[in-house]
């Protein structure tokens, strides 16, 4: 089994939520080798689901992209994605989303007969695959009657069933306990070392030291201590953009600031005005998001600049 | 396809079972009701046929012989240029065995003439004092009741006479029909004829059998529309129901059709499954209707006469339905977004 690299190159994707631009991914790109287990860690919402399912071939990226080996995932329509998510992707959701009504054994042959797998062969091959993930005994339960562990279990095995060359999985190890989930992560391991790609999207830091290759959603070093500062803008000049990375809070001395919301059409939406003694800016840093609006300076303004722990002892806790 | 549309057929069968029972209930209804419009178009048809007539000689301006009053003078048999002939009396009448009087229509014939009854038990009447009654009357042979007011014996029952949505007959010999009905055997109602008739005096006019049954279906016509609108009316409840059981279920598999969408699946064969359950449903309802119909029919106060047709029309319109129903839910999985097997995009 030979997969060739996979490329993704400033991928850009943008949602458009009630009337807002949202960009959960921005400019990503890395690559990743045959054989090597990828890990995409970063917290809830940094974009881990949208680039699987951009690289899985079921979101289309705003711009960007994503090659596995000669072929160009982001070039790809109709009947020849369909052909590229049914041959050579291994899909393993979140939550294991097995069809409820299935057995286990049901569960992995269906897809297959469904994709046009002739039915005895895809029973053999979900016997086989059950068997692979220790579950043979199992095979005529319903999801309903296994545990998180043997659900996900099934759910690999699901993915696995005409043998892709490249497995995604979104949170495997979320919501098992530590025994479920060493099981799930010793089978991705077994399965990355037959020569298979394996991406997964986690939150989870069990699943790094295993890891090939760490792709970090949110750049690590960005909520670093800063001093605070003071900081001048003239009138007119931006703070900071909405969608850039969040890192400082800002306490305005003197002037004013326009807090505005880019709309998806390009226009913009006057949220707020702020002058003297307010502040502006702190949810991004505190919660890890992107900032969601952008500011700038209406009148020359002078804003001290702090870090999110210092904004919190010496501004937030004061007041 | 199959085996994921039968195993969420048992996964869910408590709302599939809850369905196809209230279906079969509106779908035996509906048996019943084509059953009762059936049998309004059938039962002038078979009754005008047991008089044996081509032509049914009238009075002008008499629309029909049973849905209007019809006199004319016995004598009027003779100016009829026909080879086969005969005087009728027909009229509305009561007939009791001792309990309420029920409305009949009263035939006078001659015995071995046109117009005799068709008796299946017992024998035509040919005396004074002997009647034959259809069968609804629920008298027997032998029994002894009253006519008008005056006593009978049941010596034959005959059986489909009856017009109007089942008012039944009553036939006697011709001069004891008409002393009843004109109390003077110088008037009949009709001459019938078989063959043919030859020119008419002034005065009479002549209808064909295939006129008379028209005729006589006529005074029901609004009946029939108002069953046909109760019809229309079920099979909207049908669709609805069907219908709505297919949108919940493709709500609920959602999720598992944007899964199996994900890993490839196309469209085709999810659609399939979806409307292979609304078939399934729609067929199982049919069926149990079928069976539910046999014992509904006979409580109700009129005959119900359910076509052999009606057993496989009905399946197939409701097989019609359950994917025109169906095609909401139909195109949510058309709709469904694989990108939803993952938890959600933006996460």
């Amino acid at each position: 089994m030979t997969v060739g690299p996979l490329t993704v190159t400033d991928l850009v994707v943008e949602f458009v939520h009630d009337g807002y631009a949202i960009r959960p991914l921005d400019n990503l790109s890395f690559q990743a080798q045959a054989g090597e287990l990828v890990v995409l860690l970063g917290p809830s919402g940094c974009g881990k689901t949208t680039l699987l399912s951009c690289v899985g071939g079921i979101l289309t990226p705003t711009s960007g992209t994503i090659r596995l080996g000669p072929t160009d995932v982001t070039g790809l329509k109709g009947a020849d994605l369909d052909a590229y998510r049914r041959e050579e992707i291994g899909f393993v959701f979140q939550a294991f989303n097995l069809i409820p009504s299935l057995t286990a054994r049901e569960n992995i042959a269906v897809p297959l007969i469904l994709t046009g797998h002739g039915r005895k062969e895809s029973f053999a091959r979900a016997d086989e695959l059950l068997e692979q993930v220790g579950l043979s005994e199992r095979s005529g339960h319903l999801p309903s009657r296994l545990s998180g562990g043997q659900m996900q279990r099934v759910a690999v095995a699901r993915g696995l069933g005409h043998n892709p060359l490249l497995l995604l999985a979104d949170e495997p190890t979320a919501n098992l306990d530590h025994i479920q989930a060493e099981a799930i992560i010793r089978l991705l391991q077994g399965l990355r070392d037959d020569g298979r790609m394996i991406v997964v999207s986690t939150h989870d830091s069990r699943l790094v030291p295993i890891a090939d290759r760490i792709v970090q959603m949110v750049p690590p070093d960005q909520h670093e201590e800063r001093p605070t500062h003071d900081i001048t803008f003239s009138a007119g000049e931006s703070i900071f953009e909405q969608g850039d990375p969040a890192d400082l809070v800002y306490v305005i001395k003197s002037g004013n600031v326009d807090v505005i919301r880019v709309l998806a059409d390009g226009g913009e939406e006057l949220l707020t005005k702020l002058g003297a003694d307010q502040y502006f800016g702190e949810l991004g840093p505190f919660l890890g998001f992107p900032r969601s609006a952008s500011v700038r300076a209406v009148s020359d303004v002078v804003l001290t600049a702090y870090s999110p722990r210092v904004f919190r002892e010496k501004v937030l806790h004061k007041t | 396809m199959l085996l994921l549309t039968f195993r969420d057929l048992v996964y869910r069968k408590t709302r599939f079972i809850v369905v196809t029972v209230l279906g079969a209930v509106v779908f035996a209804l509906l048996f019943v009701m084509t059953g009762l419009v059936n049998q309004f178009n059938l039962e002038p048809a078979e009754t005008v046929e047991q008089f044996d007539a081509d032509q049914w000689v009238l009075p002008e301006g008499v629309s029909a012989p049973f849905t209007s009053v019809s006199l004319m003078p016995a004598a009027t048999l003779d100016a009829v240029d026909a080879a086969t002939k005969s005087p009728v009396v027909i009229t509305r009448s009561s007939v009791s065995d001792g309990g309420t009087p029920e409305e009949v229509v009263l035939v006078g014939f001659e015995p071995g003439g046109l117009g005799a009854p068709k008796v299946v038990e017992g024998r035509v009447p040919e005396a004074e004092g002997e009647v034959a009654v259809g069968r609804t009357l629920d008298v027997d042979v032998g029994a002894d009741i009253t006519v008008a007011g005056e006593p009978f014996t049941v010596v034959g029952l005959t059986d489909k006479t009856t017009v109007l949505a089942g008012i039944p007959f009553a036939y006697l010999t011709l001069p004891e029909a008409q002393i009843l009905a004109f109390t003077s055997t110088d008037v009949i109602s009709s001459v019938l004829v078989s063959g043919e008739l030859g020119a008419l005096p002034a005065g009479l006019t002549s209808l064909s059998s295939d006129e008379v049954i028209d005729q006589t279906l006529q005074p029901l016509e609004g009946a029939i529309a108002s069953i046909d609108l109760v019809r229309a009316l079920l099979w909207i409840v049908a669709a609805i129901i069907v219908g709505a059981v297919v949108y919940l279920s493709a709500l609920d598999r959602q999720r598992d059709f944007a899964v199996l969408k994900a890993v490839g699946a196309s469209n085709t064969s999810l659609l399939g499954s979806l409307a292979l359950q609304a078939v399934l449903i729609a067929l199982g309802a049919v069926a149990l209707a079928a069976v539910i119909q046999v014992f509904l029919a006979p409580q109700f106060p009129l005959p119900v006469t359910v076509p052999t047709s009606a057993f496989w029309q009905l399946p197939l319109l409701a097989v019609v339905m359950a994917l025109a129903a169906g095609a909401i839910g139909m195109r949510k999985v058309l709709r469904s977004d694989p990108s939803q097997a993952f938890a959600g995009a933006g996460t």
